[in-house]
């Protein structure tokens, strides 16, 4: 009796598996031919995943709302080529699994065309080579990383970013910093992996240059466990610092910040350019970074001749309700606006490859809202190579002075010099649409 | 020289707020052979409450006594209609507690999902309610500002209270005696079931504390996936064990060594060995003693 | 006279049984095959998933279930396993199945150390330890270089031999490997807990003083049932590891060690017939959530929630209604 129970329980769980695997029905996907992966006829899915939730999500939870908004708005007017586009968005917390497993669900599951925006530089390190984008030939355009690493076009075919590289940030802070600050004492708080190596590499001997008095690694994530940015705070006090340079995540900055107070440390504070906006995240921090410096590649929010800020602001009040158009806000708009115009450059029937070739052809064309060039090409990966530096106002908007005129550096990853920009934008296609 | 005093400052606070939570699971474990990983969760939703309840009236005084009413009440709900069930239903008492643990991890998941679904993105606001600047002592800021000492104050006062509780009352040596001896104490006339239940409310009114100043003194506000209430509660699960999860000053004891070991690490050799560290304290103290700092040897039921 | 009838109509039960158990693990091997022919790579890659959990879940059971020691961090066993598996085949080049087996045995020799030191520990003790190694361990990664930091290190299981064909994706490969691991392990498992060791945990685990009187050495058998249950574990950390293509702390998390102890409960910890269910549970019960979620409402917050919502009540329905699992559960009406 009883032995023929348990086999009945083994068979009857193998039979379930079955089942409940069978079960788990796939919502009914058109059935229309499609000549790509994620398009149809009528519309293109894109998908991006990065981090929404969490002590790492601080500030780039804001992303996705603007990127929608201004697919909203294209869709609004015609689509691209006809086809609507939307944008599936998953939360990996800024952990690396989570980035892999989302991925993997974004094109297995979901069936997107491409992914676009992801952010992470240990993130999409693991994605690459887990996922393995380049042999299945799948786009991840315009990462939200400044990683330099990712410019190796053997390593990394189909995927492509849309920051300056943190070793160009870091070079042009090392001679932002010499310039400004001679003879002081210099600290740097930076991330302990390939995100903050990066910046070592931008401010050693080679290329930056820069020596510091003090420097402190910090885990990623270990930012919003109590005590730990005090004791940051704790080191960069003992070493007597004068400039601090904080290169790390929003939220690592926002808890330095407030670690700082706390301890009354008050050094000129330089803030790396992926976590600087902390004012739009906590609107408490406001004063605590006036007169701060920061760098950007955007015009400012409250910039109140440029056309795109204009445009784009525009474009959030009425497609991204409820949300503030800051910083954040921007950096989504323009780079949902550079996807477009790959978009429409890649064809009446674009495929993944058309639209990767799209990019390599005529990339480094697209206007956007950037006062650097998009570099990419047949040989480069990387999208923006330079920043302005302006300081935090009243209202916690960066601004490069009063009058709104931006001096611009650009350099390269490597061991160039740090030269100002001679790149002049072009104009905004009409209402803010590709052409 | 400062370097030392402020790493000391800061694990002493951060230490006695393990406390508070070891203190809320050392209660519940007390009372009801129970280790309530939900105590975690209740200490989010009352700080919730405690941040709403600042939002209306503005004062900090005023939220944080509701907050810890809401914990106790939190807490106290689950013992009556979860809790008791249970127990009623998985028999042995004895080593399986493997079941109840399993338990209050999904209870602590629902609790997370629910705060999750009222709240969203929204974060509560929980600024602290006198500065956190640091004191200056010959000319250097340390770590100890008016805040700290707020904080340092409330879990003393808190200790000392639950000690004369459990000491000096009638009310506290029931709470003995039920946990103890239950069945002779029902033949003495305590109410046992009852008895509990007020042993899980002082659980959560404690969990509750520590929720509110865990906020307070880190990042000032509390969101539902916030990734510091995750290690309140393995922190302060750690420190209860670590200090034998029999005993009340057990709990404080393993709390502040905890919280100390921990800062200094963290100070002189890195980030991210602190996790591991929590393991290597705990393993240690307990290879000297596998019932903690203060526990006693034996069964206390068969 | 009644004992020895008895020894031989248990020799006679366990040898029926056993030709029994053959065949339906064999019926089993043969539902993957085709199931694995029949499916698309994402229902591919999520049985592979499924199979992970299988082992892992047989880990705890064999480990909590069986020998009666609790514990909540078998994350950080399956860590070791999937972390010396990548390090095997990047610094040994040594082929995919030499690692699975390094995992086995390093993870082994984990549990046995660990199982040493935690022997002595009863209840809130084991688990406050076992908790923190949780925490602890995987956030080593970030020390040595060599572990990759927080994007961790890549574990390639390879891509299907050319002659499968083209439309042989690498997921199903994965679901492949992954089942065939299993089955391999739970057929080897239960032989372990039929046999005379699995009846010395149960005694332990029933009343230590007694089992002592009766001559069982406690404490080796605690420290026997850690090694073995380490070790499996550390299979299924390898077969993670392969299934992801990565090694990272981020894989590692807490909320991993809950899964798993809910998968326990959810199959029924005391025995192991049941453990597909938490398997499939723990896979299949976000897909259905979510779908569910998509098709009622279309608030976006409720979908992310349900799938944990379900879950965790799925977990407490489990403890208060069929504590013993549900295979017991029925069983017991069975037998009514």
């Amino acid at each position: 009796m009883i032995r023929t129970t348990r086999r009945k329980f083994l068979v009857a769980s193998a039979v379930m598996a079955a089942t409940a695997l069978s079960l788990s029905v796939m919502p009914a996907q058109a059935i229309s031919p499609r000549s790509e992966v994620g398009v149809t006829s009528t519309a293109i899915k894109l998908g991006i995943t990065l981090p929404m939730k969490g002590s790492a999500s601080f500030g780039y939870n804001q992303l996705p709302g603007a990127m929608k908004a201004y697919f909203d708005y294209v869709n609004a007017n015609g689509g691209v080529n006809g086809r609507k586009i939307s944008l599936v968005v998953k939360d990996d917390g800024y952990l690396p699994k989570q980035a892999i497993q989302n991925t993997q669900d974004l094109i297995a599951k979901d069936k997107v065309m491409a992914v676009i925006g992801a952010l992470g530089t240990a993130n999409n390190k693991a994605v690459a080579s887990a996922v393995n984008l380049g042999r299945r030939g799948i786009p991840s355009l315009f990462i939200n990383t400044g990683f330099s690493g990712f410019n190796d076009r053997k390593a990394f075919p189909t995927s492509s970013t849309i920051l300056p590289s943190y070793i160009m940030e870091a070079k042009m802070i090392g001679k932002y910093v010499k310039d400004t600050f001679p003879g002081k004492k210099v600290c740097l708080l930076y991330q302990d992996d390939d995100f903050g190596d990066d910046a070592l590499v931008g401010f050693d001997k080679a290329h930056g240059n820069l020596d510091f008095a003090v420097k402190v690694a910090y885990p990623s994530l270990s930012q919003g466990v109590a005590g730990v940015p005090d004791s940051w705070i704790t080191k960069f006090k003992a070493g007597g610092c004068e400039v601090q340079i904080v290169f790390g995540v929003a939220s690592a900055t926002l808890y330095t910040i407030l670690a700082a107070v706390k301890a009354q440390y008050a050094p000129k504070w330089i803030l790396g350019s992926v976590g600087a906006d902390i004012g739009s995240i906590n609107p408490a921090t406001v004063p605590y970074i006036i007169g701060a410096t920061s760098m950007s590649f955007l015009p400012s929010v409250v910039d109140p001749k440029d056309e795109y800020v204009t445009q784009f602001k525009e474009i959030n009040t009425k497609y991204n309700v409820g949300a503030k158009f800051n910083s954040w806000a921007l950096i989504g708009m323009n780079t949902a606006f550079i996807a477009v115009q790959a978009l429409k450059a890649a064809g009446k029937n674009p495929t993944r490859k058309s639209l990767l070739a799209a990019i390599d052809a005529s990339g480094s064309k697209f206007p956007n809202a950037a006062l650097v060039p998009l570099n990419y090409s047949q040989t480069s990966n990387v999208g923006l190579n330079g920043y302005w530096f302006g300081t935090f106002n009243k209202t916690g908007d960066l601004v490069p002075n009063d009058t709104f005129s931006y001096t611009v550096y650009t350099t390269d990853s490597g061991t160039g010099p740090v030269d100002k920009s001679s790149y002049s934008r072009p104009a905004m296609p009409a209402k803010g649409l590709p052409n | 020289m400062f370097e030392l005093i402020n790493t000391l400052l800061i694990g002493i606070t951060a230490g006695s707020i393990y406390s508070l939570m070891a203190i809320s699971i050392v209660l519940v474990w007390r009372s009801t052979r129970v280790v309530n990983f939900a105590a975690g969760g209740l200490a989010l939703a009352s700080s919730f409450v405690g941040a709403a309840i600042l939002e209306k009236t503005g004062s900090f005084w005023i939220a944080l006594p509701i907050a810890m009413v809401a914990g106790a009440a939190f807490s106290a709900f689950i013992e009556y209609f979860f809790l008791r069930p249970l127990l009623k239903r998985s028999g042995d008492q004895g080593a399986e507690i493997f079941l109840p643990i399993i338990a209050t991890l999904g209870l602590l998941g629902i609790i997370k999902t629910i705060l999750n679904y009222i709240y969203g993105d929204r974060i509560g606001a929980l600024p602290p309610p006198l500065s956190d600047k640091g004191f200056v002592v010959s000319g250097e800021s340390i770590a100890l500002s008016p805040m700290r000492l707020l904080i340092l104050g409330i879990v003393l006062l808190l200790m000392v209270s639950l000690t004369v509780i459990f000491q000096r009352t009638n009310l506290g040596l029931s709470l003995r005696a039920a946990s103890f001896a239950p069945e002779i104490s029902r033949l003495a006339g305590i109410r046992v079931d009852f008895i509990r239940t007020i042993g899980w409310a002082i659980s959560g009114a404690a969990g509750a504390t520590a929720g509110i100043l865990q906020t307070t003194n880190g990042s000032g506000s509390v969101s539902p996936e916030s990734f510091e209430f995750s290690l309140l509660l393995v922190f302060g699960f750690v420190a209860a064990v670590i200090g034998g999860i029999e005993s009340l000053v057990g709990a404080v004891l393993g709390g502040l060594t905890l919280g100390i070991i921990l800062a200094i690490i963290l100070m002189y050799v890195g980030g991210s060995l602190v996790f591991i560290a929590a393991f290597l304290i705990l393993i240690l103290v307990l290879l000297l003693r596998p019932h903690g700092i203060i526990g006693t040897k034996g069964g206390r039921r068969a | 006279m009644e004992l020895s009838e008895r020894k031989a109509a248990v020799v006679h039960k366990l040898h029926v049984t056993n030709k029994h158990r053959f065949i339906g693990f064999a019926l089993i091997g043969l539902a993957v095959y085709i199931l694995s022919n029949t499916v698309d790579e994402w229902k591919a890659f999520q049985g592979a998933t499924i199979a992970v959990y299988v082992v892992a879940i047989a880990s705890i059971i064999l480990l909590t279930g069986y020998s009666g020691q609790i514990s909540l961090g078998h994350g950080a066993l399956l860590a070791v396993g999937a972390y010396t598996a990548a390090l095997t085949q990047i610094y040994l080049q040594l082929p995919v199945w030499i690692c699975f087996v390094a995992a086995v045995l390093v993870t082994s020799l984990f549990g046995a150390l660990l199982g040493s030191a935690a022997a002595r520990l009863s209840g809130p003790y084991l688990a406050g330890t076992t908790l923190a190694l949780a925490v602890g361990l995987p956030s080593i990664a970030n020390q040595f270089s060599f572990l990759g930091g927080e994007q961790g290190i890549s574990f390639d299981a390879g891509w299907p031999p050319l002659s499968f064909g083209e439309a042989f994706t690498q997921y199903k490969w994965f679901f492949w490997i992954t089942s065939l691991a299993a089955l391999i392990m739970l057929w080897w498992i239960q032989n372990l807990l039929r046999s005379r060791y699995g009846r010395m945990w149960r005694a332990v685990k029933t009343n230590e003083v007694a089992a002592e009187l009766a001559g069982i050495r406690v404490a080796r058998s605690k420290v026997l049932a850690f090694t073995v249950s380490a070790g499996i574990a550390g299979m299924a950390g390898a077969l993670l590891a392969a299934t992801i293509n990565n090694v990272s702390p981020s894989a590692f998390p807490l909320a991993l060690s809950f899964s798993l102890a809910t998968g326990a409960v959810l199959s029924g910890v005391n025995t192991l017939g049941g453990v597909m269910i938490g398997a499939v549970a723990l896979v299949a019960i976000p897909e259905i959530a979510s779908l569910v979620a998509d098709r009622w409402s279309g608030s976006e917050s409720v979908a992310s929630l349900l799938p944990d919502f379900i879950v965790s009540a799925l977990l407490i329905l489990t403890v208060f209604l069929a504590p013993k699992g549900p295979i017991e559960k029925l069983r017991s009406r069975h037998v009514k």
